[in-house]
């Protein structure tokens, strides 16, 4: 059964061990920031911080809600102990069958409606995640609702938001995202705000599908319904048309201006390092502010082993095997290991060669090229078991025939600590596809080199017999 | 005394007035409020006796260890009239 809402999860996360309450007073300047981050950093558990500074009781903030896999498993009803690769298989087998949300009259996140001169984003505990951000970023782990004018469909998306002043929000949707395409083709030529919604707090699943990538023709909200297995209830806004999930703990309402910018960033990013700079981005003009009572801000902290490593990953992953095979490349299993923080993927296929790892470079950088490196190994490489994936790397890869670069102008990932300012800004860089499979001309008998583990050179019977006398030979 | 602010600034010129984007550090809830305004900046607050102080970051939030002080000399209100992605090749 899906948790209703953060609250709930929160509770079975301190049921097992998983949170840490924080009753001590701390400061949302940096003090908050850098204890999630520590817990971040040792696999410490999820955090609620129940004392925050200069805010009233009750105004709480909730950290590293599926920054491990043990939470993400968690999340999804199974057991906390659940494999890497079965949290995939199942998200992978839920994704296939959407979930069409519940529209109802009202909801927990309208407990509390503020507009006109009463609207204030201090009234939250919005940090200063890290030190040298650029702000109190308010929206680190959230959705962000916004709808195609046009073709009516609706779009979440996970785009950070910091606090410019009382009333205003900056941004920073990506160029080559669903709502900044929306915001540059159709609301600036038009010259008119676009409506938006900001929802903080909802229930962790619903969150995190807003990053993910569901396949084309589904909505968010219906892939959301899919991961939980159940419909995501949603309530429409005070002072716009958009619907968004019921239960949260924080709605913010605004308009993203077609002709005002301010200064956003840098910020602490999903990629390890604070970095990107400071540019002039999305200004989001708000409208109403709606919340629970003790209401939750819910945030991620991001850098090394954040939300991003674990459970947008394993979202990320799977939306880059469905891509791969629609395009016909016989692929078994994709991952990207947490400490690549979503700019590396592995890949395992049927059979490989160097044209196979020339097509998945091609596909994965067709359109936004998130991914700058690409590691493609053979059937018998376990993606998710990094010793084996090294090894394939260490020992297949030709140094000078196996490494692929493919570089483009437009479309590359601005988040990348390595481009340079230049380069971020024309969106331009490159990927590296690293073809770590036997050439697809060579055979068993001649060219394949016998791979020297148990299971390839030692005869079958004698494998057997080995294993049937294990515990015979004094082994446990 | 003057009041505390933050700036992040990539070629900082001394002396002249400049526009630019400046954040509020004094303690509270509205710390790090935001805003434009035009200023000339001193390159130490001695230069500038009972002006306040400017704190100054590089673009990727790298802290100069010894603070500015600065001038404003207009306020130019809460942001910049530009289309937002403008500056996107």
């Amino acid at each position: 059964m899906a948790f209703r809402d953060v609250r709930q999860f929160i509770e079975a996360l301190d049921k097992v061990g998983e949170l840490v309450r924080v009753k001590q007073e701390v400061d949302w300047d940096l003090e908050v920031g850098a204890i999630s981050r520590r817990a971040y950093e040792t696999e410490a558990p999820a955090i609620l911080f129940e004392k925050i500074k200069d805010y009233p009781e009750g105004f709480r903030i909730h950290s590293g809600s599926l920054g491990t896999y043990r939470r993400l498993a968690i999340a999804m009803g199974l057991d906390p102990d659940t494999s890497i690769r079965s949290i995939y298989e199942e998200y992978e087998r839920r994704e296939q069958h959407p979930v069409k949300p519940v529209i109802v009259d009202n909801g927990p996140c309208k407990e509390n409606i503020v507009k006109g001169e009463d609207m204030d984003l201090h009234h939250f505990p919005a940090p200063m995640v890290h030190d040298g951000d650029g702000g109190r970023y308010i929206a680190t782990w959230h959705l962000v609702v916004s709808r195609d004018p046009d073709q009516g469909w609706t779009n979440w998306g996970m785009y950070r938001f910091m606090l410019h002043d009382n009333r205003f929000l900056v941004g920073f949707p990506q160029p080559l995202t669903h709502l900044a395409m929306v915001l540059r083709n159709k609301y600036i030529p038009a010259g008119k705000p676009m409506p938006v919604a900001i929802v903080i707090g909802a229930e962790p699943l619903t969150t995190l599908v807003a990053s993910a990538t569901p396949k084309i023709g589904v909505e968010e909200v219906d892939c959301a319904g899919a991961i939980r297995q159940e419909p995501v209830e949603l309530v429409k806004c005070v002072t716009n048309d958009l619907l968004v999930p019921a239960h949260a703990e924080i709605v913010i309402e605004g308009e993203i201006q077609p002709d005002k910018t301010a200064p956003e960033g840098p910020f602490g990013e999903y990629s390890g390092y604070r970095g990107g700079g400071v540019q002039l981005r999305p200004l989001c003009q708000v409208t109403a502010i709606t919340h629970r009572d003790s209401p939750i801000l819910t945030m991620s902290n991001m850098g090394i082993l954040d939300e991003c490593a674990t459970a947008w990953a394993a979202s990320q992953s799977l939306a880059v095997k469905r891509r791969l095979k629609s395009h016909g490349i016989p692929v078994i299993d994709v991952f990207m290991h947490p400490q690549a923080t979503a700019f590396m993927v592995i890949v395992s296929v049927e059979s490989g060669g160097r044209k196979i790892a020339e097509q998945i470079g091609e596909v994965l950088t067709a359109r936004r090229a998130a991914i700058s490196k690409i590691v493609v190994v053979d059937r018998d490489v376990d993606v998710f078991n990094l010793g084996q994936v090294t090894h394939a790397l260490a020992t297949k890869c030709h140094p000078a025939r196996g490494i692929i670069v493919i570089e483009y102008e437009g479309k590359a990932n601005p988040v990348t600590p390595c481009y340079s300012d230049e380069e971020r800004k024309k969106l331009k860089g490159a990927t590296a596809v690293f073809d770590c499979t036997w050439p697809i001309e060579w055979s068993v008998e001649y060219d394949i080199p016998t791979k020297s583990c148990f299971t390839d050179i030692y005869p079958k019977e004698l494998q057997d017999k080995v294993l049937k006398n294990w515990t015979n030979y004094g082994f446990k | 005394m003057g009041k505390e602010y933050q700036a992040f600034i990539e070629n900082i010129k001394e002396g002249e007035e400049i526009e630019l984007n400046i954040k509020d550090l004094t303690s509270g809830p509205h710390k790090y409020d935001s805003r434009m305004v035009k200023a000339i900046l001193f390159s130490s607050p001695e230069k500038l006796p009972g002006g306040d102080i400017l704190w100054i970051r590089s673009r990727s939030g790298f802290l100069h260890p010894s603070p500015w002080a600065i001038k404003i000399t207009q306020e130019l209100g809460a942001y910049v009239h530009q289309p937002p992605y403008s500056d996107i090749g």
